[in-house]
């Protein structure tokens, strides 16, 4: 069988696996497993505008594990695209904060820009640290989210504070009307070209450049990558640079469209789900997307659950658990196996 | 002087219990990124444990059977199904932190927070303080987890099984095994550190209580290289920071930095994972194969 056809039907199995475990939890704690199941088959996409929510996950979540792939096919396990992606909403943020009255057409652009930026340098520190002297990149970009995540608050509550909100909510500015790329809560055609660019820009520079080759086989031998002359340095930066930009990117654009402004501890599992997207995926771009598509569902259906089946959103925290542990599975003990070949 | 040592000791027991389930695990030759989610999942089972039976036991045993449960199911995957340690780790610490949400709300209603009736017994100790049991027990489990690693028939096995698993192999030592049973001991200290830190002062379980405690215990593993003592001196000082950080915002009091001082034991988590990096330069081999990273 084709290799490709099986990486395919594996990464299917773990996730009704999950999803089959997940119902089977829920029932013993109590809820309806059946009903969480269709709670989730409605909020991905068969309640009306169920299909615009999950796009609307979709986006940051393609673009967030797009630079996951990037990282983590140069060998580098990057996991703190969460921290990442909180730069990069603030770098936009402080954009359209401060140069508010620039025209439409140069701000945006500036912030998606800044954003960028913000996402790259917040991985950079963990990429230096790696490449300079071994720190272990694991413990600090995780680290890294902690840290990010305080950030956030404080600047939500000081410099970009919005000064006419009320005490309850820590969150900047709205952003003007005119710099926004989607209405509130939803999706815009902008923002899919947006991330449609940034997949194809990062298929194009890992498949189809000298560069993106060389990193991938950093990842598989590095020895031998290091024997042929490449400088490891390089390759390490660039993939904490790549790799936090796209999460910066899907941070801006969180930013400049469905929220509207910088708000303390948004959507606070992007980074870890971005992972899973990775490498249920298989770090392939193309499977990237559609697994992008299947989590985004799992997302928006997060807010569906409470309603439809009395289940706590929680829920969905634990399927993604569930993946995340069975996702790297490289073998079945024999008593599982339907026969010795299928290793 | 010493209530501040007590103080930092007290808040600092439940990290160096979960330390020295790190310790184990990177002996075993395990990156385990599991232990926020065990170390949540002991907490909230023993004041389910408490609240349930009305006693302290109670709790430490529901915990150390939720916990021992959670490392054998990561055992499983990582051992039998071959899965990378890291991502399964992180996959228990995301059960850990949904599974105590979801319980809580489906036992207990839609609270955040649940109190126990109980807590851990408590000692007098010195200055007129009171200290938990399992403060007081603590250094007995750091000696004895010293003299389990460094003494042992079965220390020299866990070291071997860690860094060269063949060679561990040849002499008839089963690594698969000896992985198992350090987990599972990594399980029941996770138990502890948990039930100290829901039932030791303040009796209570409130969601997403740990707080990367189980993280920064990971670090503290790598900090001490792999030893007890030395991974148990960089718990205390990720304690100290903690505590020095709440001094501090309780004496300058509005004008407190708040973000920069809850930061604090997040920047010493990674100034001393750089430190130890930099201290082990040059020397042969880290604690953690390469085979383990590759996936």
């Amino acid at each position: 069988v084709n290799d490709r056809v099986v990486a395919v039907a594996r990464a299917a199995a773990f996730v009704i696996a999950a999803l089959l475990g997940c119902a089977v939890i829920v029932q013993i704690a109590g809820y309806s497993g059946i009903a969480m199941l269709g709670g989730i088959a409605d909020g991905t996409f068969l309640a009306p505008n169920a299909l615009a929510h999950t796009v609307r996950w979709c986006v940051p979540l393609f673009l967030t594990a797009t630079g996951v792939v990037v990282a983590f096919r140069f060998g580098y396990f990057n996991i703190g695209a969460q921290g990442q992606l909180y730069l990069g909403a603030i770098g936009a943020a402080f954009i359209a904060d401060r140069c508010a009255g620039l025209p439409p057409v140069l701000l945006v652009p500036l912030a998606i820009a800044a954003g960028i930026a913000g996402g790259a340098l917040w991985a950079l520190w963990p990429g230096w640290l790696r490449v300079a002297s071994g720190t272990d990149e694991v413990i600090t970009t995780l680290m890294g989210n902690f840290i990010a995540g305080l950030v956030l608050v404080y600047v939500t509550t000081g410099p970009l504070k919005d000064p006419s909100g009320t005490g309850q909510l820590a969150a900047g500015r709205e952003i003007e009307a005119a710099y926004r790329l989607s209405v509130s809560s939803g999706v815009s055609p902008v923002l899919i070209a947006l991330a449609v660019a940034g997949g194809a820009v990062v298929w194009w520079f890992l498949d189809r450049t000298a560069f993106g080759v060389l990193g991938t086989l950093n990842g598989r031998n590095p020895v031998m990558v290091a024997w042929q002359g490449a400088s490891a340095a390089r390759i390490g930066i660039a993939a904490f640079a790549i790799s936090g930009g796209m999460a910066g990117l899907a941070g801006a654009l969180e930013v400049l469209g469905p929220d509207g402004r910088l708000v303390s501890g948004f959507a606070p599992t992007i980074g870890f789900t971005a992972v899973l997207i990775a490498l249920v995926g298989g770090l392939s771009i193309a499977g990237t997307a559609v697994a992008a598509l299947f989590f985004g569902g799992l997302m928006a259906s997060s807010l569906y659950l409470p309603v439809v089946a009395g289940l706590p959103a929680a829920a969905i925290d634990l399927i993604n658990a569930a993946i995340a542990l069975l996702v790297t599975a490289r073998s079945w003990p024999r008593w599982l196996r339907l026969h010795r070949a299928a290793e | 002087m010493i209530d501040t040592l007590l103080a930092i000791v007290r808040s600092g027991t439940p990290l160096i219990y979960v330390t020295l389930a790190a310790v184990l695990a990177q002996r075993a030759g395990i990156w385990h990124l599991g232990l926020e989610g065990l170390m949540i999942a002991g907490a909230c089972a023993a004041v389910i444990g408490a609240k349930q039976t009305g006693s302290a036991a109670g709790g430490i045993l529901f915990a150390i059977v939720v916990c021992t449960a959670g490392s054998a199911l990561l055992w499983f995957t990582i051992e039998k199904l071959r899965a990378n340690p890291i991502i399964a780790g992180l996959g228990l610490t995301g059960l850990g932190l949904g599974g105590t949400d979801l319980a809580v709300q489906a036992i207990y209603g839609s609270e955040a927070a649940i109190a126990s009736p109980v807590g851990l017994p408590q000692i007098a100790a010195a200055g007129g303080e009171s200290i938990s049991t399992l403060v007081a027990a603590m250094p007995l489990v750091v000696a004895a987890t010293w003299f389990l690693v460094r003494r042992t028939r079965f220390g020299l096995h866990l070291t071997a099984s860690g860094e060269h698993p063949r060679a561990a192999r040849a002499v008839g030592i089963r690594p698969g095994r000896v992985r198992l049973i350090a987990l599972v001991l990594g399980g029941v200290l996770c138990a502890l550190g948990g039930t100290e830190l829901a039932l030791g002062s303040l009796q209570i379980f409130s969601v997403d209580m740990t707080a990367g405690r189980g993280f920064m215990a990971f670090a503290a593993g790598i900090f001490g290289a792999g030893n007890p003592l030395g991974a148990t001196a960089a718990a205390l000082f990720f304690a100290a920071v903690d505590y020095l950080g709440i001094r501090a915002q309780l004496v300058l009091g509005e004008n407190a930095p708040r973000q920069l001082i809850l930061m604090l034991p997040y920047l010493a988590t990674v100034a001393g994972v750089w430190l130890s990096t930099w201290l082990q330069r040059g020397r042969s081999g880290g604690p953690v194969s390469a085979e383990l990273r590759d996936y």
